[in-house]
């Protein structure tokens, strides 16, 4: 489904990808793991459309993804339509006036009928617990309604592929548990999914394949995420964990953890 | 705790058959490219603060406006033509993007003062003409130099406390810099998100719009509410010390000693 070969970006001269090499399947899951700063967020925006590589190539479904092909404003809405994009801000993604409008955004967008956009509607609000909240405007709801809102706006326009950039982040334990479990119902039912995260606990149970970033940009491995969460000297060196963090295996499970002293 | 997981809606199981048709998106796309200059524009500022061969600011400051004090003081041809000079040789050391954009910013200044002295020319005042619209180009060349050369705008407006301007300016300056660009980079993400769930045909682009605007004014708000509390948490009272250094270098030396030579330049002419 998406193909990037030699891929490198970088920001007024300062370098936010090199030579990324990358292959990632339809209905695969994938985690993009790595410190902060070290290229997921502009992986995630390339991998949107929203970015081009300024050296190698990006391909989608084989075709080469650049600037000249998403001036085709047509292709381009395809596209957008295809691969879905929820923010780590969730603020800077809602701009509707309540949250029924938000989520009917998208499928209004797409032309289809009013009756149609109600239905996905309610059941995009019905899924995600949102139900009583069709009125409120969401710049007035908590941290993880809005994520829930920004994901719902999304999933209304029934992309086959999902790429959420730290989609855990500000929200509480419970809803992250939640989350994880949803994001497996969706890509068991066929959907791409691609997401950047540090929460390793949850990220064994989202997706089987990690890659991992190291801090010079580069991909510093790309396994299974079993494998690549055993390999701590790994992921010390890129920074990802701090020298106290261990899992046990023997006690049945296997969870990172720090203990307290 | 209820199992959202299960039982996704038919449609959400199924893969979309949609055939998106062509828009104009050319209001959003050409907004995403501004803010994308602009934020890049403040980004190398900053990365050039970071240089070695730099002037110290404050001193670099000094020495604009007397530059330009002395400029608009010239009665005559010739101490205005020493100064072009001078601005026209120190542009030549500038990176090149960064010197077609004085230069053209500059010109466009001088042409648009030729053009209002125009009527003035047509009643005999040919200096109105000739020497005015110089001195505008000077006085803009020298203060784009001056943005574009410094230490970056934190150090700039640091440097405005040798001239007594009070701390709570200074503060206003400097948290206006830091606001422009982080909602330039909140107002682009949501520039983005307008862009990847404009799917289809959009009629009221207007209205999206102004959703932006709206949800752009309410984070500012909570920004700056943010920021008052945060600050009274600190133990703000109204005052903003700003500790500045004045630290000279041979580099300030040899700029100084330019400077003397078009204050003597000016004494000469006059």
């Amino acid at each position: 489904m998406f193909e990037l070969s030699d891929v490198s970006y970088s920001y007024d001269g300062r370098p936010a990808l090199r030579s990324v090499h990358l292959k990632i399947a339809k209905g695969e899951a994938i985690a993009f793991l790595g410190a902060n700063g070290c290229g997921k967020s502009t992986l995630l925006k390339l991998l949107s459309g929203l970015i081009f590589p300024l050296t190698g190539s990006f391909r989608y479904n084989g075709e080469a993804i650049n600037r000249q092909k998403m001036d085709d404003t047509k292709y381009a809405k395809q596209f957008h339509q295809q691969i879905g994009f929820v923010f780590q801000n969730p603020d800077t993604q809602l701009f509707c006036a309540d949250v029924f409008a938000e989520i009917a955004f998208g499928p209004r967008q797409m032309g289809l009928a009013e009756q149609d956009v109600a239905q996905r509607v309610g059941d995009m609000l019905e899924l995600l617990d949102l139900r009583g909240f069709e009125r409120r405007q969401p710049y007035h709801l908590s941290g993880g309604e809005k994520r829930k809102v920004a994901l719902a706006a999304v999933l209304a326009m029934n992309p086959d592929a999902l790429i959420l950039d730290e989609p855990m982040n500000g929200l509480d334990p419970r809803s992250m548990r939640w989350l994880a479990e949803f994001l497996v119902q969706l890509n068991k039912n066929g959907k791409t999914l691609i997401l950047s995260t540090h929460n390793l606990d949850l990220v064994q149970e989202i997706s089987p394949r990690a890659v991992l970033f190291a801090e010079d940009h580069t991909i510093a491995a790309d396994l299974q995420t079993d494998n690549l969460l055993g390999d701590l000297e790994l992921l010390k060196r890129v920074n990802l964990v701090d020298p106290y963090y261990h899992q046990h295996s023997d006690s049945g499970h296997t969870s990172f953890h720090i203990h307290s002293y | 705790m209820r199992d959202h997981g299960a039982g996704l809606p038919e449609w959400l199981r199924q893969s979309e058959h949609y055939l998106a048709r062509a828009d104009k998106d050319t209001f959003i796309n050409k907004s995403i490219l501004a803010l994308v200059q602009l934020l890049a524009k403040i980004r190398i500022q900053d990365a050039r603060s970071e240089g070695k061969w730099r002037v110290n600011t404050a001193l670099h400051l000094l020495l604009t406006l007397v530059l330009i004090t002395l400029v608009s003081l010239s009665a005559g041809f010739s101490f205005v033509f020493v100064a072009l000079t001078y601005i026209l040789v120190i542009c030549c050391f500038i990176p090149i993007e960064e010197m077609k954009r004085i230069l053209s910013i500059s010109a466009l200044a001088g042409v648009l003062t030729a053009v209002i002295m125009f009527p003035a020319a047509l009643w005999g005042n040919h200096y109105s003409i000739t020497v005015l619209p110089v001195k505008v180009f000077t006085t803009v060349a020298a203060m784009h130099i001056l943005i574009v050369t410094s230490g970056g705008w934190p150090e700039l407006f640091g440097a405005l406390r040798l001239f007594q301007v009070p701390n709570i300016i200074i503060f206003v300056l400097d948290i206006t810099i830091k606001y422009i660009v982080l909602l330039g980079e909140f107002s682009l993400e949501m520039l983005y998100a307008l862009r990847l769930r404009s799917v289809g045909r959009n009629k009221n682009k207007h209205q999206s719009l102004s959703g932006v605007a709206g949800a752009m004014f309410i984070r500012s708000r909570e920004m700056a509410q943010e920021l008052h509390e945060a600050m009274a948490c600190r133990g703000f009272s109204g005052e903003y010390p700003r500790v500045f250094r004045f630290r000279l270098t041979a580099l300030d030396g040899i700029y100084s000693a330019i400077h003397l030579v078009l204050i003597l330049a000016f004494m000469y002419t006059r």
